[in-house]
């Protein structure tokens, strides 16, 4: 019954164009849409919009019905059009709804611009963050350059946000803001809280000095990194590439490599248990987020059908991982 | 392989192992508390050791778990695990006195007080780990479960995590004032490494973790139990067509 309905309403679609029958994954009808098989995906999401007000593009998710032996549902690109996936009149796409969705880069500001407001507050206000803890007239050397150098760090990331990076994707849920702000402005806080704290025990000066030397050249070659990324594609260049040069010759995610060795050299700068922590876990989610795209390069450059080979690299922390 | 084959024989024993030591741990809270009309700290007597055993050996789940054995997710079995570790291991050993003998006192229902109390919590702990070992233990052995294990496994959440939940927050709130008075487990600045660890904030944090976890928690149990038990009987008959 259901192949019938849909061949009768192919029928009644305008002279060369085709019917979408858009329904959600659970196979309740959304809505039907007239449109030309040469229309692009935004396109087609700025009509579905136009039908359906509370669904933004950026909002959308369409795939393809699951084939026989698929688990995974194809997903339509923006990019594309909608004949690239040899939609005839009478098909069927299924809708998501991603939920409400924010910028990447706004989230990568807010997330970035806490930890330049809420660590200097433990270096500024000890009366009132330390409550009942009388604090010494002066800061130690290492305090200071250390809240130099997590500002210098910061301001680092805000402005490659705007000047450096190319987002993969537009948008992402806004839940990961509330998340990723948890996450940033909570650790700095926590490691503030000690570096900053009236009795602080400051490590020996020239291990302070050195230690935060290297992690600024570590955070030039992170930096250099990044612009080596941003370049990766032309501008409409689609798809991945091979990263080359520098560092990325030797290893996938070099950028991550200079992040945590960075890291790692701010913690024995301040010699404190909570940067340790605070580099820890950015190291485990670095290297999650390492090895899957590691893994996705070796897969995509297989060698095979004049693909290139992705070349032996280590896959962020030589001689680890 | 078919549904109806053996799983695994180690997981078979493992479940049904501490189905049974949850089993005992109940017996002896109500032999102890209901028949004997002991008291709540006569109760942590008798179960004492059972129970340290049988919640410790959950670590095996994490570990199951990490290595594929099971199917959950490492990390929050592994968070699940380390939230009944802290109130056994965290909050009830090292503070005896007010979490064995104290209550919170809810109400009274027809001459019977209803507290909050370790009796609760043994209570409301012992009935979700047999219900929960068993629906494994039988899952393994025959590959199904029979409906009954299926039902009492996405519908006891109902009552029992809330009252689990509620029973342990009361342990915190029992043992806070002493855990702040005494400064247990605090390690205080200065100290070489900068860095300090104060037990009581440290406690109030992870209570303060529960408030968004029991609502994410029932109401994906809620969701799974319209999955499993939406289609009714017709479910485990599908399954041999």
């Amino acid at each position: 019954a259901i192949h019938k309905t849909v061949e009768h309403t192919a029928l009644l679609a305008e002279e060369g164009k085709m019917k979408i029958s858009v329904q959600s994954r659970s196979g309740k009808s959304i809505a039907d849409l007239d449109v030309e098989p040469e229309l692009s995906v935004r396109d087609f999401k700025k009509k579905f919009f136009g039908l359906k007000r509370k669904y933004y593009p950026s909002r959308q998710r369409f795939t393809l019905p699951l084939k026989a032996g698929e688990t995974r549902a194809t997903a339509l690109e923006d990019s594309k059009k909608l004949s690239d996936y040899g939609l005839q009149s009478g098909a069927v796409l299924h809708f998501k709804d991603l939920g409400p969705q924010v910028g990447y880069a706004t989230v990568f500001f807010w997330e970035y611009f806490g930890p330049l407001i809420v660590y200097p507050l433990f270096y500024f206000l000890p009366q009132y963050l330390y409550p009942g803890q009388a604090a010494p007239k002066q800061h130690a050397l290492v305090q200071t350059l250390a809240l130099g150098y997590w500002s210098l760090h910061y301001s680092k990331r805000i402005a490659e946000t705007f000047l450096v990076h190319k987002f993969g994707h537009e948008t992402m849920p806004i839940f990961n803001l509330f998340r990723n702000c948890v996450y940033y402005w909570g650790f700095a806080a926590y490691v503030s809280y000690f570096v900053n704290h009236p009795k602080y025990t400051a490590p020996g000066e020239l291990q302070s000095k050195v230690a935060l030397g290297i992690a600024l050249v570590c955070q030039l070659c992170n930096l250099r990194c990044h612009v080596i990324l941003a370049n990766l594609r032309k501008p409409g260049e689609k798809g991945y590439k091979i990263p080359r040069g520098f560092l990325f010759n030797f290893i996938t995610c070099a950028n991550y490599t200079a992040e945590v060795y960075g890291w790692v050299c701010f913690t024995i700068a301040v010699q404190s248990i909570a940067a340790g922590i605070f580099t820890l876990v950015g190291l485990a989610q670095m290297a999650q987020w390492a090895v899957q795209k590691h893994s996705r390069l070796r897969k995509i450059f297989d060698g095979k059908e004049g693909r290139e080979k992705y070349p032996r690299r280590w896959i962020m922390l030589p001689p680890f991982l | 392989l078919q549904s109806t084959d053996m799983g695994n024989p180690y997981l078979v024993l493992y479940n049904t192992v501490l189905c049974g030591a949850w089993g005992y741990v109940l017996y002896l809270t109500v032999q102890t508390y209901f028949l004997e009309k002991g008291s709540t700290r006569d109760v942590y007597k008798a179960v004492e050791l059972p129970l340290k055993a049988a919640q410790t050996a959950a670590i095996l789940e994490v570990v199951h778990s990490a290595v594929g054995l099971v199917r959950s997710p490492v990390f929050i079995t592994a968070m699940q695990v380390a939230s009944r570790l802290w109130v056994l291991w965290g909050i009830i050993v090292p503070v005896p006195g007010p979490t064995t003998s104290g209550a919170v006192v809810l109400g009274s229902v027809g001459g019977v007080t209803l507290q909050l109390n370790l009796v609760s919590l043994l209570v409301a702990w012992c009935l979700s780990e047999v219900v929960r070992y068993s629906f494994f233990a039988l899952k393994e052995l025959l590959g199904t479960v029979p409906y009954p294990s299926l039902w009492l496994r996405y519908s006891s959440f109902i009552l029992l995590y809330p009252i689990g939940v509620a029973s342990e927050l009361t342990m915190a709130y029992l043992a806070l004032p002493t855990i702040k008075k005494t400064g247990m487990w605090n390690l205080p600045m200065p100290n070489a490494f900068n860095w300090g660890f104060d037990y009581h904030w440290a406690c109030l944090l992870v209570c303060a973790t529960y408030l968004p976890g029991l609502p994410q928690l029932y109401g994906y149990m809620l969701t799974q139990r319209k999955k499993q038990l939406g289609g009714g009987a017709a479910k485990p008959k599908a399954k041999q067509a």
